[in-house]
């Protein structure tokens, strides 16, 4: 979806490469899980972009399909989250009528206990892996990077965030069946 | 492995290359979710885990940088002598004599800046290198006294030990310090090195020229002539204060010294490459206008698709 204003001329370039490949980004949308909601989604990709951007951008393909698998990550993770709220609150009312879906103390609570056991469960895996994760997620290096800085080889940064991924999807995995 | 089992470890395999900032393969991503529906959601329950587990590790600790250097000691290593054989026999020639040193071989390891990032380095107490931006170097574990610029610029600020001078590497030249601050510039072939305290030895096995504080030595290409002028010795790094300043310099330089400095990409338009220009500025302004550029050195600045073209009018 072209935008309807006129472009500044700092996007013009991503506007090229946003209207030359949106056909591809459709196609990519749908793929991703997007269903009907892939055309409203393209043009969401680009309000966000033109929202967003400050100026040329180094690999404009690479940005835009990298705002849409974003994009689709954060629909997957806010829709799980209401239907975790959801079966809370129903949980809580069947307890207690006139509960509130808000979050509690409590809840805030149990976040900060969730955050401490994400933590340890990071640090059991080892001081590298611990670190190059966060090097890699949190500071948002990339993997080639982290190897140079830290004077080891990409497949050991490869291997180690593998264990890290998979430990993390685990540990998803056992909270959501909880 | 059941089909299942498979799957997952390809999405967790794809959630690994895809959440790299580096990835471009976005065509083979998409291939493999064309497969099956189910990839889609497979790759969404890893992607979306990661995801939680780094929000919330980054939300409750700040990353303990003081932990890496720790991990670099103790971190295995690949065996180098195999890669970099040819490169240590002959920078071991090179400086062979000068001094005895402890260990049999280097021990690299390699810190780059991104462009507009600028990074200390502190090698001893007394011994710092401050790499600016879009720069790529290598240190030594076991030498204190040793570096190499493979691209880019930095400033030096060295203890001068007679008995151990600091040695730089800077493709195959080599500069030895005579107790020294001093500015060190690889762009592509071209090298430029500039010296405000002490003085430095280029070359010492060959051309063996030193060069004085206030002096710049310049090379235009890997054979070019050399050229020794003047900088004035508070010019030497400037750039840390966030200055830049140009004396009649080819625009190609500009334009690769200002895409270091800002982050900004910054390019030379085609047919003035060679164009010399001359002006003092600062860095922080352009970041947020790139076109500003234009009225401070009196030239043309151009947006294309994804660079800022600059060239004469």
């Amino acid at each position: 979806m072209p935008p309807s204003a006129p472009p500044s001329p700092s996007r013009s370039g991503l506007e090229a490469t946003f209207l030359e490949n949106r056909d591809k980004l459709l196609h990519f949308l749908r793929a991703r899980g997007a269903g009907d909601a892939a055309e409203d989604l393209v043009q969401e990709v680009w309000l966000k972009i033109s929202r967003s951007t400050p100026g040329p951008v180094a690999a404009p393909l690479s940005y835009l399909f990298r705002t849409a698998d974003l994009l689709m990550i954060d629909r997957f993770r806010s829709a799980r989250q209401s239907g975790t709220r959801e079966r809370d609150w129903t949980q809580a009312h069947a307890d207690e009528a006139g509960a509130s879906p808000e979050p509690s103390a409590e809840r805030r609570l149990s976040a900060a206990q969730e955050a401490g056991h994400v933590l340890s469960l990071l640090e059991s895996l080892g001081p590298r892996v611990s670190a190059i994760f966060r090097r890699h997620r949190i500071d948002g290096m990339a993997q080639k990077q982290v190897a140079a800085e830290l004077g080891i080889s990409l497949s050991t940064v490869e291997s180690d965030l593998r264990v890290a991924y998979r430990a993390l999807a685990q540990w998803k995995e056992r909270s959501d069946e909880a | 492995m059941s089909g299942d089992d498979k799957m997952e470890a390809e999405a967790l395999d794809w959630a690994l290359r895809v959440g790299d900032p580096a990835f471009e393969d976005w065509d083979g991503f998409t291939r493999w979710l064309d497969e099956s529906p189910a990839h889609a959601r497979a790759y969404d329950t890893v992607a979306a885990a990661v995801a939680d587990g780094a929000e919330l590790i980054g939300s409750s600790a700040p990353a303990n940088d003081d932990a890496l250097p720790a991990i670099m000691a103790t971190a295995p290593r690949r065996p180098r002598r195999a890669w970099l054989g040819g490169a240590i026999a002959a920078s071991l020639m090179l400086v062979g004599g000068l001094w005895v040193w402890q260990a049999g071989s280097r021990d690299l390891y390699r810190i780059e800046t991104l462009p507009g990032q600028v990074r200390t380095v502190a090698l001893d107490a007394q011994t710092r290198v401050d790499m600016a931006g879009g720069t790529a170097m290598e240190f030594d574990r076991n030498d204190p006294r040793f570096a190499r610029l493979k691209n880019g610029q930095a400033l030096f600020t060295v203890r001068h030990d007679e008995a151990r001078p600091f040695q730089v590497t800077v493709g195959e030249d080599t500069l030895v310090d005579v107790g020294t601050v001093f500015d060190v510039r690889r762009n592509g072939e071209d090298l430029s090195v500039a010296v405000s305290e002490g003085a430095v030895q280029f070359n010492p096995k060959a051309q063996d020229l030193r060069i004085a504080p206030g002096e710049v030595l310049r090379r235009h290409g890997k054979a070019g002539d050399y050229t020794l002028g003047r900088i004035a010795p508070a010019r030497v790094g400037e750039w840390r204060e966030g200055r830049v300043t140009f004396e009649d310099t080819p625009l190609r330089t500009v334009a690769a010294d200002l895409a270091r400095a800002t982050g900004v990409a910054y390019a030379v338009a085609p047919g003035s490459a060679d164009r010399k220009v001359s002006g003092s500025l600062l860095v922080a302004p352009l970041r947020a206008d790139p076109a500003a550029l234009g009225p401070l050195l009196g030239i043309e600045v151009r947006e294309d698709a994804k660079r800022w073209m600059i060239g004469v009018p």
